[in-house]
């Protein structure tokens, strides 16, 4: 064979190669098509050319004439290429130019004016073709000229002013350039002989396949498969094999004795078996290049996937995927957003400690949204161009304009989406390869189950280990915990401390049980402040709270006993308008091996310096020992101070006496029907004292209200009655002013919350309405509705139980008012309400009992 | 990335998805939108002194919140704001502050502020409508970054001055004439050198209000009447392309044999035709049989940035879902808010509204934006809910017109019950009742028609013929508002038409039905009313002087 026919092979080979390859692609777009139209011309061209130079059947001329044909409608075919790869709308012309085309070339294969038959010529036997070009060829290529114009045109036309598409273009312009040289020159007497046209075929494919490859519409991978392996194999096979084929039969027939026949049949075998092994030899090969390292890839894979299905700490797993991530890919930085339990999403873990880790997705972050419905990694520039990104508001798009996120990629397993792990754009700005992202996207596919399950199990073990309301461990983790930490220190030093708060009982009966649960909210707070990380704090009981401290001697332990205790005694500093009392502690301190010789004796000692402080005057630190540390007593005591005040609460009474003078003989009742109510209930006598006091001062606010309000003899209109209600506010105000009656505040400011929250000013409900006002309410309605007013008469004592029955657990507390209407059933409460109506002519306050009569009330 | 590289680098559906994807969004997904964006918005707006004038101490956490705490405003609400653009106060920085005409006299103009997110949004939706605009059916749209843009549109200040600029920020489409020169250059001038440039470079769009477009169509047509008689037509033909020339001889040729005048549609093929404004309905079909393809309705304000276009079905106004949170106000919420403007009128969601419902248009603007619950005065129809055409299930609108409280003549004018009283008082006409009507020519081209009832006691020594009439308060109509003057100098159109009515007719329709008539835009039963009033031989007082006035 000569060298054209060579030339033919390789050029045949790889636009058979190209076209295979293609054509087993399952998704394919018309530039695709386009590509592979082109293709099918290139092979007509360079196969026709071979099937000639080799003289197969039936002619040479016929060869020829395919040779032609591909070479006429190559520029067709390149502007077809050119429009779709374009994407140019109006391309109604390529139909134009492809026919123009083929009627040049029937026109030439009847006349054969522009390319005539090549003459055969046998010299030594080699064959020879020899074309004896007119001028006409020019004519040709004058033909050939507007279709080619018309497609630098189209070029021109989309790569003024946008050079990615000119960069895009670039490498078909180049082999375009090649082409037209290649045609050229193959023109000329100089290179007559030499196949330039056909060279600058394959190489014109090659660029055009890289410009394919640059655009994304095809991978790499496709070229890599068993079958273009074995194709590969047969050609070099082939291209190799002939060469031996002919010396090989002669010398088996020769050094074999074999016949023609057998010797073709052995020869045909060792081909095969050559080509097999060329095949195997080939596979090998491309495998050790690019399988090789992705086998070493899964392996690790496979390890990692193996060891977190073994992992119950969500921070070990994410540790374990950036670990993997960054061996695999060498990307630097990495955040990882796992979800909270109230659904939004908090960064969780990086590779670099220094991050800032304050960062959150909501849960209804479109980014959140997206990963909804999608599963598969993306950029953050393809995903600010989904819809879902329209609704992103401006701040969070400055959070991830901050992270410099780059690529998102989702831990989603089958219970949803349980984090989103972010790149963040490397250094240089250059975008991370397809194939890191999908590697990173396997190992967190592989992540997110256990990321959950780890997830699941540590808030089952918060779930079981914490007291829900202070968010600190609970007694029973406590002894647990306290056992474990006795072996571990025994050796060294382990100290226990437990604070219980002094008189939280009171506490809660005089701001409420609400109150009384921030405190110890506060309390918990100030404790896991103050702690190192090895000290864990518990509540182990209602009011009581311990501390354990491994590495702490007893010196170090009372310390931080008393700079504890100070701090919860500055809790109330800072607090709103209704200011509690400070609260303090008797702190009990125990230390091992010091004093104890196991845990249980630590938490007994402990227990024991809590209760020596208790009875010892309360507010003090006290360690287990035979030397005591007397803390000076700041015992806050709620002793009433009415004594002292009476003289203070008969002023402001009587100033109220004259400006509305049924309030103060209404306070007078209120305060008897309390104090009785109260005593009835076991309450001890210093806080029987302070109802009273309440009692007296509750409707001082009424100072506040204008006159003509106060003592209008007919109802209030719903404007007045807000005015009216006023008065508690007014009450709590003018009560702040005397700093020694302040401790009545809780009790005069709940007067008229109700029980099932609909009373005013807090809309408190239930046992969050401190005991005393509760009493109060029960109190002043009672007052209200048996004394007489201009608008109706005092109810008789039936009608006041049946209605003050009808409300309870609606405005009263149940118990307390049945509590109070037995006393009233059974005469152990006289009712003062009608028998003093008639020595005053003013009003009650019309806001005490807002169900009856209705007419009045809000 | 800009708009011009995306269509290289991304599939015409990629493309689509990203700009046109919100058409085929679910009502909740819609809404999803619109409440997020919200929350943002409502939390910036209420923490902000504009906010704060008029929430009065109030903060909104919840949309249903915001709806209750929130009254409906006016531009009154803003005006001592933002007229003097006191951008502290604002909710969000504001990198351009856009100018319009508010009400003529009574107040020249109002200003409003845009935040760097509500520009970006702007700049998302115009490419959405450039998109459409060309766009024959879904994923199929035909852009160029070689293409020429015509476009007939008032320069900066003015939000139609933002336009170009904010399409040059995403794709090279060459204007004609170009943005630079345009500045410099009247409207004729803009006009003709647009047209000349256009037959040289050739035209690909057209945008502009619809009767502006229309006017300018009219322009081009004429500019070939009068090139036809021209001694000149070789200079006027020098510089255009060749197959320009070709297709404008193949064109004249056509013309002759169907014996009918050269229209664009002759000369050029559009890809996209874009039109805003009010009373584009009139324009339509005029504009359609002159350029070919009927034009895209977009919906574009000062206050509220563009929210909706038309789509290739040209069925109706999609709002895109990120511009402006929206509320609609019922026709009969509408009307009694007229009769009583103490009335606050309640509002219904984007979700909420039914087809055939007639709306006034509430807006929240978005990132930042200053308006919260603001009613820019314009009204729509609910035309459907869903279509098969564009396979979605949204609700599409069309706009209707104004708020009947404004007279609007083809985009231009903003008349309103002031304006038209101080155009009387300057006058010194001695008009003592009148009633004001947004009209509809025979040939569909809306006017105003001002029935007017002049005292009795002046009908004798003054001169107040209808032509007096006419000139003297559209004289005053000009002083007063600039665009009212520009409806002339531009369009060439004096839109003021006259009726007198006898003396007393007023009266008498107040004494039949009980009540006077409104001043504005009064139903067309009760204008039917006043005229038989008017035809009615029983009016006391005046009824014969009439016959000489």
């Amino acid at each position: 064979m000569t060298g054209y026919s060579w030339f033919s092979i390789v050029a045949l080979f790889c636009y058979v190669f190209l076209f295979v390859t293609f054509l087993s692609m399952k998704k394919s777009s018309k530039v695709i098509h386009a590509f592979m139209s082109l293709l099918v011309i290139m092979i007509l061209w360079a196969g026709g050319s071979f099937a000639m130079r080799i003289q197969l059947w039936p002619s040479v001329i016929l060869w020829h004439h395919v040779s032609v044909l591909g070479m006429t409608m190559l520029v067709a075919g390149y502007y077809n290429f050119t429009l779709a790869f374009l994407e140019e709308k109006n391309a109604r012309s390529r139909y134009f130019w492809a026919i123009f085309h083929f009627l040049l070339f029937v026109f030439n294969y009847f006349t054969g004016l522009f390319i005539p038959d090549p003459l055969v010529v046998e010299s030594n036997g080699s064959v020879q073709f020899i074309y004896n070009y007119t001028w006409h060829i020019y004519i040709l290529l004058a033909c050939i000229l507007p279709c080619l114009f018309r497609m630098i045109h189209v070029i021109y036309r989309h790569c003024k002013g946008n050079h990615i598409a000119f960069q895009q273009l670039r490498p078909i312009i180049n082999g375009l350039l090649i082409l037209v040289i290649g045609h050229v020159a193959a023109t000329l007497p100089f290179f007559s002989g030499v196949p330039l046209d056909i060279m600058s075929g394959p190489i014109n494919v090659l660029f055009m396949f890289y410009a394919l490859y640059n655009k994304r519409l095809f991978k790499m991978t496709v070229l890599f498969t068993k079958a273009n392996y074995f194709l590969f194999a047969m050609v070099i096979g082939f291209i190799t094999g002939n060469r031996f084929v002919i010396p090989l039969q002669h010398f088996l027939t020769d050094a074999f004795s074999m016949n023609q026949a057998i010797s073709l049949l052995a020869v045909a075998v060792i081909l095969i078996l050559y080509i097999l092994l060329l095949y195997t030899g080939i596979t090998l090969l491309f495998n050790y290049f690019f399988i090789r390292n992705e086998k070493i890839q899964q392996a690790k894979i496979d390890q990692f996937a193996e060891v977190n299905s073994h992992m119950l700490n969500v921070q070990d797993i994410l540790q374990n995927l950036t670990d993997i991530i960054q061996d695999l890919t060498h990307i630097e930085r990495i955040l990882i957003f796992t979800q909270l339990i109230d659904g939004d999403f908090r960064v969780e873990h990086t590779t670099n400690p220094l991050e800032e880790k304050n960062f959150y997705l909501k849960s209804d972050h479109p980014l959140v949204t997206y990963f909804a419905s999608h599963n598969n990694p993306v950029s953050h520039h393809e995903f600010s161009r989904t819809t879902v990104y329209r609704s992103m508001w401006e701040k969070e798009k400055k959070d991830l304009h901050v992270l410099n996120a780059d690529y998102f990629i989702p831990l989603i397993c089958e219970k949803g989406l349980v984090g989103i792990l972010v790149l963040p754009c490397n250094k240089d700005n250059i975008p991370y390869p397809l194939s890191s992202i999908q590697q990173i996207h396997t190992v967190c596919s592989l992540s997110a189950t256990p990321i959950y399950e780890a997830t699941a199990y540590e808030r089952a073990i918060d779930d079981a280990r914490k007291d829900k309301l202070t968010g600190l461990a609970n007694r029973k983790y406590f002894f647990e915990f306290l056992e474990s930490e006795f072996k571990k220190y025994q050796e060294s030093a382990l100290a226990l401390c437990i604070i219980n708060i002094d008189d939280f009982k009171r506490y809660n009966q005089l701001y409420g049980a609400q109150e009384g649960d921030l405190a110890l909210q506060r309390v918990a707070g100030i404790l896991i402040s103050n702690l190192n990380e090895s000290s864990t704090a518990a509540r182990i009981g209602g009011k009581e709270f311990a501390v354990i401290l491994p590495g702490y001697d007893i010196h170090s332990a009372k310390m931080l006993a008393e700079n504890l205790a100070s701090e919860i005694g500055k809790i109330s500093d800072h607090h709103r308008e209704q200011i509690p009392k400070p609260l303090t502690v008797s702190a009990g301190i125990c230390a091992a091996p010091y004093m104890a010789s196991s845990a249980k004796e630590l938490f007994q000692n402990a227990e024991t310096a809590v209760y020596t402080v208790k009875r010892s005057g309360k507010n003090a630190v006290q360690i287990y020992s035979s030397e005591i540390y007397p803390q000076e007593a700041q015992q806050f005591k709620y002793a009433s101070g009415y004594s002292e005040n009476a003289s203070t609460i008969q002023a402001l009474t009587a100033a109220i006496a004259t400006k509305d003078p049924y309030t103060y003989q209404h306070s007078e009742n209120v305060a008897y029907y309390a104090v009785e109510l109260a005593k009835s209930t076991g309450m001890e006598n210093d806080l029987v004292e302070i109802v009273k006091e309440a009692s007296l001062l509750h409707d001082i606010g009424k100072i506040c209200i204008r006159e003509d309000i106060l003592n209008k003899p007919s109802k209030l209109t719903p404007a007045e009655f807000e005015i009216m209600k006023g008065h508690v506010e007014s009450a709590v105000n003018i009560i702040h002013h005397l700093p020694s009656l302040e401790y009545v505040i809780p009790t005069v400011a709940s007067h008229h919350e109700h029980y099932d929250g609909s009373g005013y000013p807090n809309h408190l409900k239930g046992e969050d309405i401190p005991i005393m006002g509760r009493i109060l309410c029960i109190a002043d309605a009672f007052d209200a509705i048996t004394s007489e007013r201009s608008y109706h008469k005092p109810l008789g004592k039936e009608e006041a139980i049946a209605l003050m029955q009808s409300e309870a657990g609606k405005q009263f507390d149940p118990k307390l008012v049945l509590i109070f209407l037995e006393m009233v059933k059974n005469n152990s409460v006289e009712i003062r309400g009608a028998s003093t109506a008639a020595q005053t002519k003013a009003e009650p306050d019309p806001a005490s009992f807002p169900v009856q009569p209705a007419e009045t009330s809000v | 990335m800009r708009f011009q590289e995306k269509l290289h680098e991304y599939s015409k559906e990629e493309i689509w998805e990203e700009y046109c994807g919100f058409l085929t969004l679910t009502m909740d997904e819609f809404m999803d939108i619109q409440k997020r964006l919200l929350l943002e918005q409502m939390e910036i707006w209420a923490s902000s002194s504009l906010g704060q004038s008029i929430l009065k101490g109030k903060k909104p956490t919840t949309m249903d919140e915001f709806r209750a705490m929130v009254p409906l405003t006016t531009y009154e609400d803003y005006a001592p704001t933002l007229l003097s653009k006191q951008t502290k106060a604002l909710p969000g920085e504001p990198v351009l502050w856009i100018k319009t005409t508010w009400e003529g006299g009574v107040h020249p103009i109002k200003t409003a502020p845009y935040t760097k997110g509500m520009l970006d949004t702007f700049k998302h939706n115009l490419i959405s409508c450039m998109i459409l605009s060309t766009s024959r059916k879904k994923f199929e749209f035909d852009i160029s970054v070689t293409d020429h843009m015509l476009y007939a549109l008032a320069p900066l200040p003015y939000m139609t001055g933002l336009l170009p600029l904010l399409f040059k920020d995403e794709i090279d489409v060459e204007f004609l004439p170009s943005v630079k020169d345009a500045v410099n250059m009247t409207f004729a001038e803009r006009n003709i050198q647009g047209f000349k440039l256009g037959m040289k470079k050739g035209i690909e769009y057209f945008f502009g209000l619809g009767s502006v477009l229309y006017y300018v169509s009219q322009s081009i047509t004429s500019m070939r009447s009068s090139s036809k008689r021209s001694s000149s037509l070789k200079d006027k033909i020098s510089g255009i392309s060749p197959t320009m020339m070709f297709r404008y001889m193949m064109a004249k040729r056509r013309c002759h044999m169907e014996n009918r005048e050269l229209l664009p549609k002759d000369l050029f093929q559009l890809k996209g035709f874009m039109c805003a404004g009010t009373d584009n309905r009139c324009y339509k079909e005029d504009l359609e049989h002159m350029w070919g393809i009927a034009p895209m309705e977009i919906f574009a304000g000062t206050e509220p940035t563009c929210i909706g276009c038309e789509t290739w079905s040209r069925e109706g106004v999609y709002f895109f879902p990120d511009a402006c949170f929206y509320e609609f106000i019922p026709e009969d919420e509408m009307n009694k808010n007229i009769d009583n403007p103490d009335y606050q009128p309640r509002t219904v969601l984007w979700n909420e509204v039914v087809p055939g419902g007639i709306y006034e248009l509430v807006l929240t603007v978005f990132k930042g934006g200053a308006f919260a619950r603001y009613r820019a005065g314009d009204i729509f129809q609910c035309t459907g809910i869903g279509s098969k055409l564009e396979n979605n299930a949204i609700p599409r609108f069309q706009y209707i017109d104004r708020d009947p409280r404004i007279i609007d003549i083809a985009g231009f004018t903003r008349i309103t019950e002031k304006s038209i009283n101080q155009a009387i008082e300057l006058s010194r006409l001695p008009i003592e009742m009148w009633t004001a009507k947004k009209e509809y020519s025979e040939n569909n081209r809306p006017y105003l028609h001002l029935y007017v009832e002049l005292q009795h006691d002046h009908l004798i020594n003054s001169a107040v013929s209808i032509r007096i009439l006419q000139d003297q308060l559209g004289i005053y109509f000009r002083y007063l508002d600039q665009d009212y003057e520009d409806l002339k100098k531009i369009l060439g159109i004096d839109p003021l038409k006259i009726t007198m009515m006898k003396c007393g007719t007023f009266a008498a329709f107040e004494k039949k039905f009980g009540t006077s008539i409104r001043k504005i835009n009064p139903d067309a039963c009760e204008i039917n009313d006043l005229l038989v009033c008017h035809q009615s031989n029983t009016l006391e007082i005046g009824g014969g002087l009439n016959d000489w006035i």
